[in-house]
């Protein structure tokens, strides 16, 4: 019920205008003070919202509610053949758990699932993913193989294409002089984060097994909550103005996530492996690879043709598959 | 004595060159010492106090494999091992816990893919073997099931 009446709440005032607690609360058939409490809980949340005696209640920013129907619409037919049920959450504790459950209750690939705001949104181990109402996109797609996990470490780094073809067909320009990947999977736009993909994965280790990929896009960042941001950051709405719509963006970012886990299941990481490299922001450099907090030195080479990050470390090539990556020398 | 104290001596003994290395450790002692080329030997020393009604007890003596004895659940990647699904949490499964085939025991996160290692045995979490946040290969042994 008080998820249904969030989700209300930000459909009227999505407009960007005034609207009093008495009349909000007259639309809705509840009180002024549960129309007062849920704005209480959105602003705490993370949301921009402007209070004022006489006038009401205002969003800083218009919003546009998810649409389960104008995400399905943006997709091509062979992307909507691969998609299954879409789910639109007012609030979870993260997309990604949220499907890894509903994936331990046998929902079938292809379900996606998308959230106005996270509580418990997560980034690489133990970090959290800010993840307030108002604008940004929390998605996550589920996605089954009959193999074993040890041969799918590739599937994170074409999800990160998978991204930037979706950025791309957004109108954001990437490669040298737009938005670049950082190993294995960060979306950084000169330097600054503006999208994270994390994975979930569980099965038996010779298969079958499944995989949610999520992602977080900063689309529209609300003031109060980027205070929460532990690092450099960039939404998209200072990226392109006007910023495309966003249920435009979940539709793209949809439709590339189903693309590519069908190309990847068929054939590996290959097919992804050109683009990889023209978007590769640390090939080259000098980098510092953390890894159970220490520090190894060495001149990033690319990636493997198994994903892994290859470095030159003391005059030879390593293969790394987990750990921290940071640009010793920027070029 | 700990089969994970063993695992870090012989981690130790490869990594340093050295022949030879015994740890006496209250009544209980190990000898590691490598011949040649070859992987290191364990042996494993119980020094029982004797009886007080005065019957000598012999000492006795034990071969340990390099492998820990028992089911072992192993990585089925490289990565980062993780007990816990996020700081804060509680981990998985602790020692002693009794698990089913298909429950998480641990993490291993590789590529920022957070893989779920699930147990391929029902018995007694006896052993772990390798610590929180450290880097794992292919097949290397996580826990001892019993």
């Amino acid at each position: 019920m008080r998820q249904k009446l969030k989700r209300s709440l930000l459909s009227l005032l999505s407009d960007g205008l005034f609207h009093s607690g008495t009349a909000l609360g007259h639309t809705l058939g509840v009180s002024r003070s549960a129309v007062w409490k849920e704005m209480q809980a959105l602003s705490a949340a993370g949301l921009e919202v402007h209070a004022v005696t006489g006038r009401g209640y205002r969003l800083a920013h218009p919003v546009e509610t998810l649409d389960k129907e104008a995400i399905r619409a943006t997709l091509s037919k062979p992307a909507q053949r691969l998609l299954g049920k879409v789910e639109i959450l007012d609030d979870t504790d993260s997309t990604n758990l949220y499907l890894m459950r509903q994936a331990a209750c046998g929902a079938p690939g292809g379900t996606a699932c998308l959230a106005e705001q996270q509580h418990a949104g997560r980034g690489r181990h133990g970090r959290t993913w800010v993840s307030p109402p108002g604008g940004n996109i929390y998605l996550s797609l589920l996605w089954r193989f009959t193999a074993g996990p040890g041969t799918l470490g590739g599937a994170s780094l074409a999800v990160a294409v998978a991204v930037m073809r979706a950025l791309h067909a957004a109108g954001l320009p990437i490669g040298p002089k737009g938005a670049g990947l950082k190993w294995p999977n960060d979306v950084l736009w000169q330097g600054r984060k503006l999208a994270g993909i994390l994975l979930d994965m569980a099965g038996e280790s010779s298969g079958p097994c499944h995989l949610v990929a999520g992602v977080g896009l900063n689309v529209v960042m609300p003031a109060p909550a980027a205070q929460m941001i532990d690092q450099p950051w960039v939404d998209m709405r200072t990226l392109l103005d006007p910023p495309p719509s966003r249920n435009l963006l979940a539709g793209l970012l949809l439709q590339h996530l189903l693309l590519a886990l069908h190309e990847f299941q068929r054939y590996g990481l290959a097919p992804f492996m050109a683009e990889w490299k023209q978007l590769d922001l640390i090939a080259g450099k000098r980098v510092a690879l953390n890894l159970a907090g220490r520090n190894i030195n060495g001149l990033a080479q690319g990636v493997a043709d198994d994903g892994a990050l290859k470095l030159l470390v003391n005059g030879a090539t390593q293969r790394y598959y987990s750990g921290e990556v940071s640009v010793r020398e920027l070029t | 004595m700990d089969i994970r104290k063993v695992k870090k001596l012989i981690e130790l003994l490869e990594e340093s060159g050295i022949a030879e290395i015994e740890i006496k450790e209250g009544e209980e002692s190990v000898r590691i010492s490598r011949h040649g080329q070859g992987a290191p030997q364990v042996a494993m020393h119980t020094v029982h106090t004797p009886p007080t009604n005065g019957v000598p007890a012999a000492p006795v003596e034990a071969a340990l494999p390099a492998e820990p004895a028992g089911h072992t659940v192993n990585a089925p990647m490289v990565g980062t091992f993780y007990q816990f699904a996020a700081p804060g949490t509680p981990p998985f499964v602790v020692l002693g816990q009794t698990v089913n085939v298909g429950d998480t025991l641990c993490v291993i996160e590789a590529m920022k893919i957070m893989n779920q290692i699930e147990s391929d045995k029902a018995g007694v979490v006896k052993t772990m073997l390798v610590e929180n946040g450290q880097p794992v290969e292919y097949g290397q042994p996580l826990y001892v099931i019993e």
